[in-house]
């Protein structure tokens, strides 16, 4: 294991005041709050944006869309993985279906999301079509990847059906998933907000972005990245906490 | 003879892999089938267990039974600990508790208690083969094979394993098929040895009633050259 591709702390927060550094630098020389906002009109929108009463409101509709979203891309991406393994005609019925998702221009596939749903299933809609084929690979990767020679001797063993799936398919499926689960959960989360910021729902984060572009005003636009990149590091962090608690009780490992 | 496979022929398109080949198995013994590689050895194995069909010819008496395996490789299964990998065969065939006992009660006989909670990948090459081949033991059958189960280890581990399979056989008595192509391991495990040809594969001379704890150092010098005599004609 190289060392270097390990997240070094001191690193990361040396990176991240560098670029807090260059922010105010150009700040200061171009000195245009539509360009490039200063650090504390941004703190000042940020203040104003936490303080709003609608706050909580717009992060909690965000992230419901985002859990639904990516929820039902998880059951459909195990079950319809599971299914095409055990099935010629679901698997080779998927192939153009994610042929489909992956090469048509997924702009193309937002605006026929906007004519057909309403404004609060676009978000969660986007979301979709982005990470349900990676989910739905590793799922049917993580069952083409078990040795067959494992398969075998639970056979030879005579393993009843349900512990082979229990024991051996299930956490197969488990293991591959894992490694994903974080970068495609950040990856949902941006593309709902981008489906809010094109379908404009009530509460959003992706409307209030928008919003804020309308009034070109760049330091409310910079605070709400602030937001979505503290959402995101919680998300993650909450996740891998989870990981490790199902770690811990024995399931993965 | 309760276990047995008599004139057994097995053809791949116009290669004739096995010709007649008649072996009896004693109860609670180790048979070694000792052949050059490649005669059709798991061809063989895998007639008796079923999973492969036969062109002609009779099994006997492994149909109905549950059978233990040890494999080339050990099998072993990487997201699970040593208990979790024994305790995987046996799963179906008894309820918790009594696994947990089963499981202790084998770590117990051969020392290995202290691996318990270890998984594969914290384990080496031997040991890893050493939990394959007490998987194996701590399986209810009466018979257990062993498909070239020492192949892939360098010489320590496998007299050290060899070892570990006899004392285990000792504690539980299973009737053993060992197939391999070493001499040596079969001089140190068989009670019975089978020499098959090559291919099309016959059964060339079977040299019975060896009990291995009376065999002296100049009967077993012997008996090695008779099987390289009989392996090299």
């Amino acid at each position: 294991m190289r060392n270097f591709i390990l997240i070094d702390k001191k690193y990361s927060m040396i990176s991240k005041l560098i670029i807090i550094f260059i922010w105010f630098l150009l700040s200061k020389f171009i000195n245009n709050e539509v360009m490039i906002p200063t650090i504390r009109n941004t703190l000042i929108n940020l203040m104003d944006i936490v303080k709003d009463k609608s706050f909580l409101i717009i992060i909690r509709m965000t992230l419901l869309r985002g859990f639904i979203g990516f929820l039902i891309s998880l059951f459909l991406a195990i079950v319809l993985g599971i299914l095409s393994n055990t099935s010629k005609f679901i698997y080779n019925f998927m192939v153009p279906i994610l042929s489909f998702l992956k090469s048509v221009p997924t702009m193309a596939i937002i605006i026929l999301a906007l004519i057909w749903l309403n404004n609060n299933k676009v978000p969660m809609f986007v979301g979709f079509i982005m990470v349900f084929p990676i989910l739905y690979e590793t799922v049917l990767n993580g069952i083409l990847d078990i040795d067959y020679k494992i398969i075998d001797m639970a056979k030879l063993y005579k393993v009843s059906k349900t512990t082979l799936i229990k024991d051996i398919y299930i956490p197969s499926v488990f293991i591959n998933l894992k490694a994903v689960l974080t970068s495609t959960l950040g990856l949902n989360f941006k593309m709902v907000i981008a489906g809010e910021a094109l379908a404009q729902p009530k509460y959003a984060i992706g409307s209030n972005l928008q919003l804020q572009k309308l009034y070109l005003n760049t330091p409310g636009v910079f605070a709400w990245i602030i937001i979505i990149l503290l959402i995101k590091n919680i998300l993650e962090y909450s996740l891998g906490l989870l990981i490790k608690l199902l770690k811990k009780a024995k399931q993965w490992k | 003879m309760k276990y047995e496979v008599k004139n057994i022929v097995k053809q791949y398109g116009k290669l004739q892999v096995l010709d007649k080949v008649s072996i009896q198995f004693e109860e609670n013994k180790i048979i070694c089938i000792l052949g050059p590689s490649g005669c059709g050895k798991t061809t063989l194995l895998n007639i008796m267990v079923g999973t492969l069909s036969k062109d002609y010819g009779e099994v006997i008496g492994f149909e109905k039974e549950d059978i233990s395996f040890v494999f080339q490789e050990d099998r072993l299964i990487e997201w699970k600990n040593v208990k979790d990998n024994v305790g995987f065969v046996l799963r179906d065939k008894m309820d918790k508790k009594v696994r947990e006992n089963v499981i202790d009660k084998y770590l117990r006989l051969v020392n290995l208690e202290e691996y318990k909670y270890y998984y594969p990948r914290q384990l080496s090459g031997g040991m890893r083969q050493r939990i394959s081949i007490l998987r194996a033991f701590a399986y209810p059958s009466k018979i257990l094979i062993m498909d070239e189960p020492f192949k892939s280890l360098d010489i320590n581990s496998k007299r050290t394993i060899m070892e570990f399979t006899l004392k285990l056989k000792e504690l539980r008595g299973k009737t053993c098929i060992l197939v391999t192509h070493d001499i040596q391991e079969a001089l140190t495990l068989g009670d019975k040895i089978v020499i098959l040809t090559e291919k099309p594969t016959k059964v060339k001379k079977v040299i019975e009633n060896i009990p291995i704890s009376d065999r002296s150092k100049e009967s077993n010098t012997k008996l090695k050259e008779l099987i390289e005599n009989q392996l090299i004609i």
